[in-house]
């Protein structure tokens, strides 16, 4: 699944990315602190909108983004997650 | 102090705490924890108003340029603190109102810069009852008296509920801005309510007067 810039603003305003909270390989749970942002004036962190495994960050720290542009992409492949449940419960 | 205030039309409640003279982390501390019992939606929006032991504060933004003359805060014992809010470098001491604004954006208009101008207005707002004509300007963010800074911005949201927020010179020294680059802008002029009117300003009143008008103006903007 692709994770994208969702609109922090009605203006058409950029964002930069200052800290990814998980690392490539990492597993997350909807909900959690995924990405920080910057705004001219506004630090916004960004929950994971699914859970699952970030397998690749396509935006890094210091990249420009911008609404909709497609910063991760995470594999939440259901039965994954049920095997990773099972084995860590 | 501890006010709440309903707009009864869309449930919108504000509970206002004012915590008095507080060192920077002891004031953090307080966000943090209303920050977390929102996220969790176990408290209403909250504005926290506040002043600050002297202290410098550095945003997520912050350049090493932001301070020109760190001697200047060593001498003094002024600690510098890095925060997890936007913007840049800006100064704290007691006679400023800072108002920590913790308000749940999931379910109101989810917009940063909305809320940023929101803010902006507040405090221009209540300056000018106070008798200090402040404006905002279109082309650069806080609240401005002509060409001097009075109002100053640095927000975090965390999953759309605001934290952090704005400081507004009334009564405090402006002297040490002139040894920083105020929000990282140089050659920046500062000024103070106090220096706009030519007299102290009765801080109790003044924090009344934020208060009262953040309420009405959040309604107007959130209803």
């Amino acid at each position: 699944m692709e994770i994208r810039l969702p609109e922090l603003s009605g203006r058409e305003e950029t964002a930069v990315i200052t800290l990814w909270r998980v690392g490539e390989g990492g597993k997350i749970e909807k909900g959690d602190d995924l990405v920080e942002l910057v705004t001219d004036k506004a630090a916004f962190d960004m929950p994971a909108p699914c859970s699952g495994i970030l397998v690749k960050i396509v935006k890094k720290q210091g990249d420009e983004v911008k609404k909709g542009d497609i910063i991760a992409v995470v594999e939440n492949n259901l039965r994954e997650e049920s095997r990773w449940k099972n084995l860590t419960e | 102090m501890l006010i709440s205030r309903k707009c009864e039309e869309k449930r919108l409640v504000v509970e206002i705490r004012d915590l008095g003279i507080v060192d920077y982390k002891d004031a953090l501390d307080v966000q943090t924890d209303i920050l977390r019992k929102c996220l969790e939606k176990k408290v209403l929006d909250t504005l926290i108003v506040v002043e600050h032991n002297p202290v410098l504060t550095l945003g997520r933004s912050n350049k090493e340029t932001g301070i020109v003359d760190r001697g200047f805060f060593n001498k003094r014992n002024i600690p510098i603190i890095s925060t997890g809010r936007g913007g840049e470098i800006t100064y704290h001491s007691p006679g400023q109102i800072v108002l920590y604004p913790i308000i749940d954006l999931r379910e109101k208009k989810r917009d940063i810069s909305l809320y940023i101008d929101f803010l902006e207005k507040t405090i221009s707002n209540s300056l000018n009852s106070m008798g200090v004509e402040a404006e905002r300007r279109a082309a650069k963010r806080g609240v401005w008296v002509q060409n001097k800074k009075i109002g100053f911005i640095g927000i975090g949201v965390k999953n759309w509920v605001t934290f952090h927020g704005a400081a507004v010179n009334i009564n405090n020294d402006i002297t040490p801005f002139s040894h920083i680059n105020p929000c990282g802008e140089r050659d920046i002029k500062v000024i103070s309510a106090k220096e706009c009117a030519g007299y102290e300003i009765d801080m109790r009143e003044a924090k009344r007067i934020f208060a009262d008008q953040f309420i009405v103006d959040f309604i107007k903007e959130y209803r």
